[in-house]
């Protein structure tokens, strides 16, 4: 048998094959991506669901109709179309003059709804779907087996990539979308219908994904979460390439496609990670992406923040001792477990609420921070015998050291990539978790001991481990609380708001934000370990993206950027977990339905809509500055 | 002569700001008439509010005594009016041909490119060059050629010297006496005032949002002292 580097060649094959066909899927998502976020600014977080459900529409046409494979390919691609057209003209129409961070937000929410719907009617597990009779078998190369419908999807994805590509760079239609790309409202000047046009683009798009699905079911199993995982990688393969070219999303996704399988061939254990790895390396040479040429795209309206003055330091002062009062009073009235839990996600919140409310960086990926302090925090515990405070030591040091690697890197982008680029850093510690010896892979660590606090004081105590919970929670929320209102908070508000302006007043703004970055890991890290000293386990579930969801959740549902929205968010989320339960899947949809409305109704969560609430009623200047602002906003257009 | 577009207090708004407070005023057909004024008086916006591209306005404009004011800013385009917007609006990521033929034709007897390149020769060598890459001059060019080609006989021109040459300025003059000549129509906003002096049928001076007066050609040159006072110079 030929060996090529000492990998037998029929193996090496087969894994670049494999590659290819990896890649062909990472080619037509990150083009439909791309496509998308050129004519709407939106980057569409529903575009794993949306393939998912070309996959499971060819699945139901089968099973149910007995519609074969080659009719699911037209038929599934124009349903999903069609739905995606309702989407855009019910919802994301409403977004476009807003952040784009809010698309992302709108549409990770449908994801979730329409995850959550499928796994609920379907069952997680994957169903095969058949390969059609036409394509069955294969053929001998020489040096290889093709199975031919292996073949059939290079050669179609290839042919789609390049179809879009024609369209969009060489044809009239594919001049007025970049046009419209450009200066809509010069467009629509030439009597072109410009938001009929960004409807259509957004169907097509949406279509794209789902006739992928279509492709990928006879390949890969079909089942509903068989687009989520994808997603972050092709967000990876975004990063990689930059999405200011169609030839370039087509290139880089291909070319992602073959170092996996390279690597998959060469060193199996790295495959799940290799892409990360080569997103890490580009965003060091070329933060802008191999093929990104564009700068940022400048940012829409400002986040809808407080215009109101905060209160006092006495006032604040005063609040905050009656929040601690009222925690330290309540597991006279509530369960302590739910408010443990919840105090520990709270935390949580308050430092995803630090970057992403303060400094504007809306991270995907803070499940990282919680899980892998974690992991550490219950290795250390548990394993070499520490005491709970050195273990929980351990587990925020750890976060915080992650936070700084991965912020130093992620911060050389902003808005929307900043956000893929800490989804799919998280991804893989995900994938290091899974696979590390010391995690216990899918089982996670169990049995972690409490121990004694400073050799003194007993966890394992109901009352004990409380009030523990208690002191480190009002210590991080008072950290924080002090942060904020110092001058280092008040210089990361303004590069938020405006971070060449605050570069030209004389700040360091990237060490600005890479401080603020590692301190919202370690308190991530922080609330972790914690976590993992309380529940005594440490899991995959914390280092999940559905986990980074669910603080990006808290946080946006109590008010981001506000000091105690994250803290009211926690409490809601975590009720619902305990108390909704019973209703599984349907969980998620309401997690993701609570996103949809959140960015439709009242963007600055419940904690903020009171505040502008109660100073709208008493008429304060606060009214005044808001209009003040509208007006800067419209004539700056 | 029937009046071609006739706009009538006309009130415009970005944001919560009000920037038009009641513009009234005519351009017949075939006229060539120009809005002057100083920065910030409100004539590229009025421009805007007659294509419809402001959030709210309010008011009468009127083409051919039809009202339009209320109809979506594709469809005024579609009705026969072209605009050349300021800073020329080319687009970096067509190719100057791309750009030459992407507005769409609105009626029949548009020019054809090759009149078209005629009128401009210094496009032709260009055709296949990026949108941006061509000089100012070249863009301007590009800019106005753009809407001959669509069947448009309304053509709403915002300040199509600026930042020009002179020797440029000139064969901008004269492309639009020449156009003139043609029979189109056209509005024109300019800052220039020795630009505007020279082509237009009549002037009319914006201030505030309002127009204050209107000159009949003739007239200008007498009126230039005046005028000084209006427009700052």
């Amino acid at each position: 048998m030929t060996t090529i580097l000492g990998v037998p060649s029929a193996v090496l094959y087969g894994q670049l094959l494999l590659g290819l066909i990896n890649g062909a899927f990472y080619a037509m998502l990150s083009l439909g991506l791309a496509v998308i976020f050129g004519m709407m600014n939106i980057v569409n977080f529903a575009h794993g669901a949306q393939y998912m459900m070309g996959a499971m529409g060819a699945w139901f046409l089968l099973n149910y109709l007995g519609i074969g494979y080659w009719w699911a390919l037209i038929l599934a691609p124009l349903a999903v179309g069609a739905i995606g057209i309702v989407i855009e003209m019910l919802l994301l129409r409403r977004l476009y003059k807003l952040d784009h961070l809010y698309g992302m937000l709108l549409t990770f929410g449908l994801a979730l709804m329409v995850q959550g719907m499928f796994s609920d009617w379907f069952g997680s597990s994957g169903q095969p779907y058949s390969i059609p009779q036409a394509l069955m078998g294969g053929n001998h190369l020489g040096f290889m087996f093709l199975p031919n419908y292996r073949a059939w999807v290079i050669a179609a994805s290839v042919v789609i990539c390049l179809g879009t590509w024609y369209v969009v760079e060489r044809t009239k239609l594919g001049a007025y979308l970049r046009a419209a790309t450009e200066n809509p409202m010069l467009v629509q000047a030439f009597g072109i219908r410009v938001p009929r046009m960004i409807t259509l683009t957004y169907g097509a798009g949406v279509a794209l994904a789902a006739l992928a699905g279509v492709l990928a079911a006879p390949i890969y199993q079909v089942s509903p979460l068989m687009g989520a995982d994808l997603l972050i990688v092709v967000f990876a393969v975004v990063v990689i390439g930059g999405m200011g070219s169609i030839m370039g999303s087509i290139l880089t996704g291909f070319l992602v496609g073959i170092i996996e399988g390279l690597t998959k061939a060469f060193y199996p254990e790295a495959s799940t990670t290799v892409v990360f790895v080569v997103m890490a390396v580009v965003l060091l040479i070329r933060p802008a992406g191999l093929f990104g040429s564009k700068p940022e795209a400048a940012q829409g309206q400002p986040q809808s923040s407080l215009s109101v003055p905060a209160p006092s330091a006495r006032t604040q002062n005063l609040i905050f001792l009656t929040v601690a009062a009222c925690l330290a009073a309540a597991p006279i009235v509530v369960y302590p477990g739910f408010m443990m839990k919840a105090m520990i996600f709270a935390l949580f919140a308050c430092a995803f609420n630090l970057v992403a409310g303060y400094g504007r960086l809306v991270s995907f990926g803070h499940a990282m921070f919680l899980g892998s302090a974690g992991y550490v925090c219950g290795h250390v515990a548990k394993t070499w015998g520490l005491p709970p405070e050195l273990a929980i030591l351990a587990g925020t040091a750890t976060a915080a050291m992650l936070g700084f690697v991965s912020g130093w890197l992620a911060i050389r982008r902003s808005g929307i990539y900043f956000a893929m680029v800490t989804l799919a850093f998280a991804q893989m510690v995900y994938f290091v978790a899974l696979q590390a010896p010391f995690t216990g892979g899918e089982d996670g660590l169990q049995a972690i001991p409490r121990g004694m606090l400073f050799g003194l004081i007993d966890l394992s105590r109901p009352a004990n481990l409380y009030t523990f919970v208690l002191a480190i929670f009002l210590g991080g929320f008072f950290l924080i609380m002090r942060l904020v209102g110092s001058p280092f908070g008040r210089v990361l508000k303004a590069i938020s708001d405006h971070d060449a302006r605050a570069q030209s007043l004389g700040f360091d703004t990237s060490r600005y934000k890479l401080v603020a970055f590692t301190l919202s890991a370690a308190l991530a890290g922080l609330a972790g370990s914690t976590k993992a000293i309380v529940s005594q386990i440490a899991s995959l579930t914390d280092v999940h993206w559905s986990m980074s969801g669910e603080v990006l959740l808290m946080t946006f549902l109590g008010g981001v950027g506000t000091l105690y929205g994250p803290l009211v968010g926690a409490f809601i989320v975590v009720a619902m977990q305990n108390y909704l339960a019973a209703f599984g899947q349907w969980v998620t949809v309401i997690h993701g339905l609570i996103f949809v409305v959140c960015v439709l109704a009242f963007r600055r969560g419940i904690v903020g809509e009171l505040i502008e609430f109660w100073h709208r009623r008493r008429r304060a200047p606060a009214a005044t500055q808001t209009v003040l602002r509208k007006v800067a906003v419209a004539t700056k257009e | 002569m029937p009046e071609t577009l006739t706009v009538g207090n006309l009130e415009a708004w970005y944001g919560e700001s009000k920037v038009l407070h009641g513009m009234d005023f005519s351009v017949r057909a075939g006229e060539v008439v120009t809005l002057l004024g100083r920065n910030g008086a409100g004539k590229t916006t009025t421009l805007k509010a007659i294509m419809g591209l402001l959030d709210k306005r309010s008011g009468s404009i009127a083409l051919n005594g039809r009202e339009i004011i209320g109809a979506a800013p594709y469809d005024i385009a579609r009705k026969g009016i072209a605009f050349c917007p300021e800073e020329r609006g080319i687009f970096a990521s067509l190719s100057v041909r791309e750009n030459l033929l992407l507005p769409p034709k609105v009626a029949a007897g548009g020019m054809t490119v090759a009149q078209i390149l005629e009128l401009f020769p210094n496009l032709k060598e260009r055709l296949d060059s990026q949108g941006t890459k061509l000089s100012g001059g070249e863009q301007q060019m590009l800019a106005l050629g753009r809407i001959l080609h669509t069947g448009a006989r309304i053509l709403l021109l915002d300040e199509p010297t600026e930042g020009l040459a002179p020797v440029i300025i000139r064969q901008i003059g004269r492309t639009i006496t020449e156009l003139k000549t043609l029979g189109f129509t056209i509005l024109l906003v300019e800052q220039n005032v020795g630009f505007a002096a020279g082509l237009a049928d009549r002037h009319y001076i914006v201030e505030l949002g309002r127009i204050v007066e209107e000159i009949p050609g003739a007239a200008f040159e007498g009126r230039l002292g005046s005028l000084k006072s209006y427009l700052g110079l």
